[in-house]
This record gives C-alpha cells, structure tokens and sequence, in this order.
C-alpha cells in the first residue's frame, strides 16, 4: 500500500512547493507512480511549474463535489516521467476561484475532509499509485489541516528563522501531536558553513532534535543554483548529479523507511 | 442428545438478546448522562459541523473516535473499535456521545446501530 505524504509548514516561503515538486520528481525516477496535488486554494503554483492547463477540472471541483478525482489528474509522464508515472492535480489559479475557496463555510470544509480522505481509497488502492504528495498552504488553515488529517506522513517544512522555529513547535504540541501523525522536519535552507562538517552536521541534527522534539529528516542546504533556477524547471529531474538532488534522494529513502 | 442440543440454541439465543438489551441500556444511559453534564441541545435538527477546527477542539478520547469515524465514513462501534484497539462498548459510548453532541448521526438497521457524520447526497 502506498503513502499519502503533506508537505506543511507554519510560515510561507519555506519551500514547501520546491521541496514537494522535486520530491515527487524524485519518486518517479525512481520508478515509483506519483500524484502529487496543489492544495494550497489561496496561492496555487503547480500550474505555473508544470505549465499545464490540459486538466479537464480543477482539485477544487473534486472538492466542491462536482466531479471524480480521474478527471482532475494531468498526465504529466511524457514531460517529466523517467521510469514511474507522474500526475498532478492542479488549483485553481483564477482570482474568483481564490475567493470562491476562501469563503466556504465549516460544513463545505467537513464535506471536502471526507473527499480527501477518500483519495486514499481511490488514488493509493483503485489507481496504484505509490505516492500522494500534497502541497498545502501554511499555517492553520482549513485546507491544510485538513490535508494533515488525511495524510499518512506530515513533513513539516521549517527553516532557522526564530519565528517559523516557535511557530513550527507550536504546531508540534498543538496540531500533529492531537492527530497522532507520523512527523517529521525537514529543516530547509541552511547556510551550507552549519553543515559542513560531519561534527557540526551532527551537533545541528541534535540540537534541532531536542528543539523541535520530531525527527530531523533531513537539513537541506540553500543553494544558490536552485534559487537560480527559480522553479522554471524541475531541478532534480534536470540536475542529477547536483547536491540538491543527492540529498532529496537521501530523504527520498529515508520517507520509504519512515 | 437433541434435546441439549435444543437448549444450548435456545439459551444463546437468550444470551444474545441480553446482550442486546443491555447494549441498548447501556447507550440510553449515556445519553441521559450526557444530557445531565451539558443540557439538551438548543435544536437538535440543525446537527454541528465535524470539520477540522471541531476535531482540534474535541478531547482527546473523542477525536480518536470521530477522526476514525471520518476516515471509515460509515460504521459501528465493532467497526470503530477495530481501528483503534479499544473496547467496543468503549467506542459504543464515545459515539452516541458524539451524536449527542449533534456531530454524528445514528442509524438502527436490524441489531446493529450505524454511525455516520453525513450521508452524500
């Protein structure tokens, strides 16, 4: 059976959507089949990424009950597949969509927790894929909640910033603790001189160990040829060879056995 | 032989039945108890939302249930209980709890009582 892995974090810019998009990239290489969502109503991107607007319907139609999940999906293998099958279900970027999503009230919201939670059935058995990863917008909102509720594994995205570590603990005691979900941190845009010895590297993983009380999954330096890069293309699918992707596929492996 | 044969039939069927009833018992008293701790719901025809930020306000023991209700869609507390290895009569008294907070709704076909939080159009 596969996993349904959320990508979230308490502040934005992150990188959650970086981080989500290229570890899906990283799954197919590895010949694994991946779906991987846009969740986040209020700012979406992967439409932008993938550069697709051949979806037939939008995830929020599958949300608002109009449609099956088959008739969002975007077959993506022919772009960006390597050995697994890639798909993506895409948010609506449109402004009145946005509006639309941020105005539904708590019975829409209840109704659209049992749509997710019905992916697993649908995507993971029905479908075969092996891996749902959902982007979702920060903090406590309903749309992200919801898809913490409905994933197996959270990845919580955080970075050094005094604020986003206070606010990630938070979330710690007062989210993923109340689901009981299987978390882990992936501490993202670390200045490369904090890594860069195996002592310091460990002195770090340990430290941030005991601040966050979760597993550090993974320290992913900030490289400038990423930044560069700026999501026009998937790096690690184009940059094999580069650290960014070396590392993704260390954390790529460590989810597998999480 | 045949006539013990007769009788063990009989006397199960007799068991199951006292089972029955005191099940039944069992989650009236429930609902008295928790009409007693927090009075009768102000109109019990317009049923609270179990959406996320509810599920976050709920006790622990009770959000075990209704996440676990959530993901099955349908269930009994047989069902409920499987899930989260707790006692059935536990689970049986954490959901009629539920529906009497107005978070559940609750069905009797035959025996067997069904939850669930809402029923698709």
């Amino acid at each position: 059976m596969g996993k349904i892995i959320a990508l979230h974090s308490y502040k934005g810019g992150t990188g959650k959507t970086l981080l989500s998009v290229n570890l899906a990239a990283t799954y197919v290489k590895k010949g694994k089949n991946v779906c991987l969502l846009d969740l986040d109503f209020r700012a979406p991107s992967l439409h932008a990424v993938f550069k697709t607007n051949n979806s037939e319907r939008w995830l929020n139609d599958y949300l608002n009950g109009v449609c099956e999940i088959d008739k969002v999906l975007v077959d993506v293998t022919q772009e960006h597949g390597r050995s697994g099958k890639f798909f993506v279900g895409l948010a609506n970027p449109a402004t009145e969509a946005i509006r639309e999503m941020s105005a539904k009230d708590r019975k829409w919201e209840m109704r659209a927790l049992g749509r997710l939670l019905s992916l697993k059935t649908s995507l993971l058995n029905d479908m075969h894929h092996d891996y749902v990863i959902l982007d979702t917008s920060p903090g406590l909102q309903y749309s992200s909640i919801n898809a913490i509720v409905s994933a197996d594994v959270v990845l919580v995205v955080t970075s050094l910033d005094a604020s986003d570590i206070k606010g990630t603990q938070r979330m710690t005691r007062e989210l993923y603790d109340l689901f009981d979900k299987k978390t882990g941190i992936l501490m993202n845009k670390v200045l490369p001189e904090i890594l860069s010895s195996k002592k310091e590297k460990q002195k770090f993983y340990k430290h941030f160990n005991s601040v966050h009380k979760l597993p550090i999954l993974e320290a992913i330096p900030c490289f400038c040829d990423v930044l560069r890069a700026g999501g026009t293309y998937i790096f690690s699918e184009e940059k094999t060879e580069h650290p960014f992707t070396k590392t993704l596929d260390k954390l790529a492996t460590k989810i597998e056995e999480f | 032989m045949a006539v013990y044969k007769k009788l063990e039939v009989k006397s199960t069927q007799l068991l199951e039945k006292i089972k029955d009833s005191l099940e039944r018992l069992n989650e009236k008293i429930d609902v008295m108890i928790e009409i007693q701790k927090h009075g009768q719901r102000a109109n019990p025809e317009i049923p609270d939302a179990l959406d996320v930020m509810t599920l976050l306000s709920l006790p622990d023991h009770l959000r075990k249930t209704a996440v676990t209700l959530c993901k099955l869609g349908e269930a009994t507390a047989d069902n409920v209980a499987e899930q989260t290895k707790r006692a059935r009569a536990v689970e049986s008294g954490y959901l009629n709890q539920l529906v009497i907070m107005g978070y559940l709704k609750k069905e009797r076909r035959g025996r067997k009582a069904y939850f669930y939080v809402e029923k698709e159009a």
